[in-house]
């Protein structure tokens, strides 16, 4: 169980591992300041 | 979010067991611009080939936070024309999460699912009912208003 919400940094990875998981994605922007 | 919403046990554990969490600088080009991010958080459902299926603007505290993710996610099934898949999130959040903004659109779209899937018509004035008896205010509400008129 994880602590926190492990949150994938890249794009591509991302849309590669919602392919493998069936998954949808949770797309955050967030201010980076 | 990272400070309330993201911190929420309940939250995490949604998030990691029915979704990939993907989290980009509002500056990260070309993202930013082909998603048309001007504030943040900017928060967006997409599938495996990028499309938006769901989005909002702002803070959204734990419990409602669910309920928008799981409508996310019916709304994403609903628009690959998954629409059994769609109907058990919209019951969950109407179930579940009767109270939270999202319950009303939940409420239209189980609706419209159901006669997606079956050409009946019934589901899309139970609709109408139950958005004019607990939703009557809602935008929802107004949308189904025309299934009224249904034989």
């Amino acid at each position: 169980m994880a602590d926190k919400v492990e949150w994938v940094l890249d794009y591509k990875q991302a849309l590669d591992r919602a392919k493998i998981e069936a998954k949808f994605i949770l797309l955050d922007f967030f201010n980076p300041q | 979010m990272d400070a309330v919403t993201y911190p929420n046990r309940k939250v995490i554990d949604f998030i990691q067991n029915r979704l990939v969490p993907l989290q980009l600088a509002s500056d990260a080009e070309p993202y930013a611009t082909n998603y048309g991010v001007k504030w943040t958080p900017s928060l967006l459902i997409i599938d495996a080939e990028g499309k938006v299926h769901h989005r909002a603007t702002g803070f959204i505290p734990p419990p409602q936070f669910i309920a928008w993710l799981l409508l996310g996610i019916g709304k994403a099934f609903f628009e690959k024309d998954m629409f059994g898949e769609g109907l058990e999130c919209f019951e969950t959040v109407i179930a579940e999460y009767s109270y939270s903004d999202s319950a009303p659109e939940a409420v239209f779209f189980r609706g419209v699912s159901q006669y997606k899937s079956t050409h009946q018509i019934d589901g899309l004035k139970m609709a109408y009912r139950v958005l004019q008896e607990h939703y009557p205010g809602s935008t929802w509400a107004n949308r189904a208003y025309p299934y009224w008129l249904l034989p």
